[in-house]
């Protein structure tokens, strides 16, 4: 379990972290998203006491990280693929770090199987594709057998074989009775992974709540309508908190009452309609609608004559 | 390339064992992150080398030095013996012989304290540091085990360089009529004290290497420190007044160096003074960095 209370991160002028709290339970996989810039790493650090809290206190199974007697049994952390020397092999990284408890060489040679890195387990680590540290990372947060795992952006990097593993392998230690909190930008992933999300936005959480709520809870169920008189049946049915959009000449997309209700309406005015589908939010729906004020770092597109420039002045 | 992954149950507690961190294991974690590095491993080969290799040059040089004012002694009917040029020349003048074994011992600062830089800037440069910090968050028992292997890796192959390169000039001063042994004065004592001073110079590195957690910036500082600094300090010489000339004595380079010779001159600090003060700029350097790493974060 990890418990943050107030916990705030100042760096000079920023505030990186604003007093956030939040328990991570155990039994279940706690997603954290947030776009880039929200705060995620910097909490996670914080919970891994890598950075000191500028106020506020976090806990990780009821003490700070740095008090516990076996660390690495109680937490495994994946914050950064890289925090490995380039030029010492997987075998020997993970080596280093199983003696500062104890660990036996055999749970090295276990971890290393696990993650599918027995081909290169001997090779500089430097020389490690994205996706095979990502695999180096996790194999040191597995080593401890740790009964809590934090994973920043586990599957960055991997290739499908390698998601669905994380996927597998965080739901079955979840199942373990194992805390797992993870932090991702892929949503679909976080849709079919997580049970319980923390939304986080410019360092302060703007959702707590198991997956389906926060999808259920954010959007109101959409139904697209196709009909062969459009306009009549978007004035029958506009109304109180009925809102009808319409994107094509015979299509409606209708908000505020369900495919039902649209049904007995078009049936009692002879309107044909020839669709009639709900819409399912997404998680990606409801995250976008949670974060459209908290985005630090927009993008923008690029305009035409911009583009084109680079092509004239060559000429 | 294979990436063939397992769901495997996970492995029962007991196969990641169950015990805390040990002082001893952070030992043993720290030594297989040096031995584990090619780079290390070659390096320290080299520098067993070099110590012994510039060791063996110095001697030669020396050696054909006394040899000529022998011959062209001779030459001139006269009898030069080395007893004659013991008593003739003060202590400290270079015609004492009993500091052979540190004949070779600037590379070995050089070098190893450049990989004392390199053992603590390179895990910030890597990123490892964070992996370390992970397994020991306490953070204090990493550095302090680290600053243990670096001062005895620089004990031991200090004291190794210099008893071969003293196994070198013993028969060649020999050769020339003069009384050197294991037994002449200050042999072993600089024996001893070069494993010493380059253990503290070590230690000065690892420090430099924690405070500026960068590896160019660490060597730079050292190399300021053991080498541009002493020359710097032999200009304050210049100064008219005799108070700017016992300052440079006071420098780390000079301090340590009076710490490896014996014997007592007048208005220069004596061995045992300048090893502590050697021993206070450690400390100096030393305790800032515990603190610092401790402290800040990674």
């Amino acid at each position: 379990m990890i418990e943050a209370k107030d916990l705030a991160k100042v760096y000079g002028a920023k505030t990186a972290v604003a007093g956030v709290s939040f328990t991570v339970r155990a039994g279940q996989v706690t997603g954290f998203l947030g776009p880039n810039g929200a705060g995620k790493s910097t909490t996670m650090r914080m919970i891994m006491g890598l950075d000191r809290p500028t106020s506020g206190s976090v806990t990780v199974n009821g003490l700070p990280y740095a008090h516990h007697k076996a660390p690495l049994h109680e937490v495994g952390a994946l914050l950064d693929a890289k925090a490995v020397h380039t030029g010492r092999s997987a075998y020997n990284h993970l080596l280093a770090m199983a003696a500062t408890h104890g660990i036996p060489k055999a749970r090295v040679h276990e971890v290393i199987e696990m993650t599918g890195l027995d081909a290169v387990a001997k090779k500089k680590a430097g020389g490690f594709s994205l996706g095979m540290g990502q695999r180096l990372g996790i194999a040191a947060a597995l080593l401890g057998d740790p009964q809590t795992l934090i994973l920043d952006e586990p599957v960055n990097g991997l290739d499908p074989e390698g998601v669905l593993w994380v996927r597998n392998l965080v739901r079955y230690l979840a199942n373990q009775g194992k805390t797992v909190f993870l932090s991702s930008h892929l949503m679909s992933e976080m849709a079919q992974t997580a049970d319980h999300l923390i939304v986080i936005g410019r360092g302060r959480i703007i959702a707590d709540a198991p997956v389906q709520e926060i999808i259920a809870g954010t959007r109101q169920s959409r139904t697209l309508v196709r009909t062969d008189s459009a306009p009549q049946l978007s004035s029958l049915l506009a109304g109180d908190g009925v809102t009808v959009d319409q994107s094509e000449p015979e299509t409606l997309t209708v908000t505020g009452i369900g495919p039902r209700e649209i049904a007995e309406v078009a049936l009692r005015n002879g309107v044909l309609v020839y669709e009639l589908t709900p819409q399912v939010s997404s998680l990606e729906d409801a995250y976008f609608d949670l974060t459209k004020d908290e985005v630090e770092y927009h993008s923008h597109l690029t305009g035409g004559p911009a583009l084109a420039s680079p092509a004239t002045a060559g000429k | 390339m294979s990436t063939h992954t397992s769901t495997a149950a996970a492995p029962a507690r007991s196969s990641a064992g169950s015990h805390g961190v040990t002082f001893s294991g952070v030992l043993r974690s720290e030594w297989i992150k040096l031995w584990s590095l090619m780079s290390t491993r070659i390096l320290l080969l080299l520098t067993l080398v070099a110590i012994v290799g510039v060791g063996a040059l110095a001697v030669l040089i020396r050696y054909t030095f006394l040899d000529e004012m022998i011959r062209n002694a001779r030459d001139q009917g006269q009898t030069l013996t080395p007893e004659m040029m013991e008593q003739t020349f003060p202590p400290g003048s270079g015609f004492d012989l009993y500091n052979l074994p540190n004949a070779g011992l600037q590379i070995g600062i050089l070098v190893l304290g450049s990989l004392a830089v390199l053992f603590m800037s390179s895990e910030y440069a890597t990123g490892m540091i964070r992996s370390t910090m992970n397994a020991v968050p306490r953070r204090t028992p990493a550095f302090v085990a680290k600053a243990i292997i670096l001062a005895v890796i620089s004990y031991v192959i200090t004291t190794i360089a210099g008893v071969a390169t003293f196994l070198i000039a013993m028969p060649v001063f020999q050769s020339i009529g003069f009384d050197l042994d294991w037994s002449t004065d200050g042999v072993l004592y600089s024996i001893f004290t070069g494993g010493l001073y380059v253990a503290g110079v070590a230690l000065i590195g690892l420090s430099l290497g924690t405070l500026l957690r960068n590896s160019a910036g660490g060597i730079t500082v050292l190399v300021g420190i053991f080498f541009v600094l002493s020359i710097a300090a032999s200009f304050l010489t210049l100064i008219p007044g005799d108070f700017w000339k016992y300052v440079p004595q006071y420098i780390p380079s000079d301090a340590g160096g009076r710490f490896l010779s014996i014997g007592h001159t007048d208005g220069v600090i004596d061995p045992w003074q300048g090893g502590l003060i050697f021993l206070g700029y450690v400390l100096l350097f030393l305790i800032p960095a515990m603190i610092v790493l401790k402290k800040r974060d990674v």
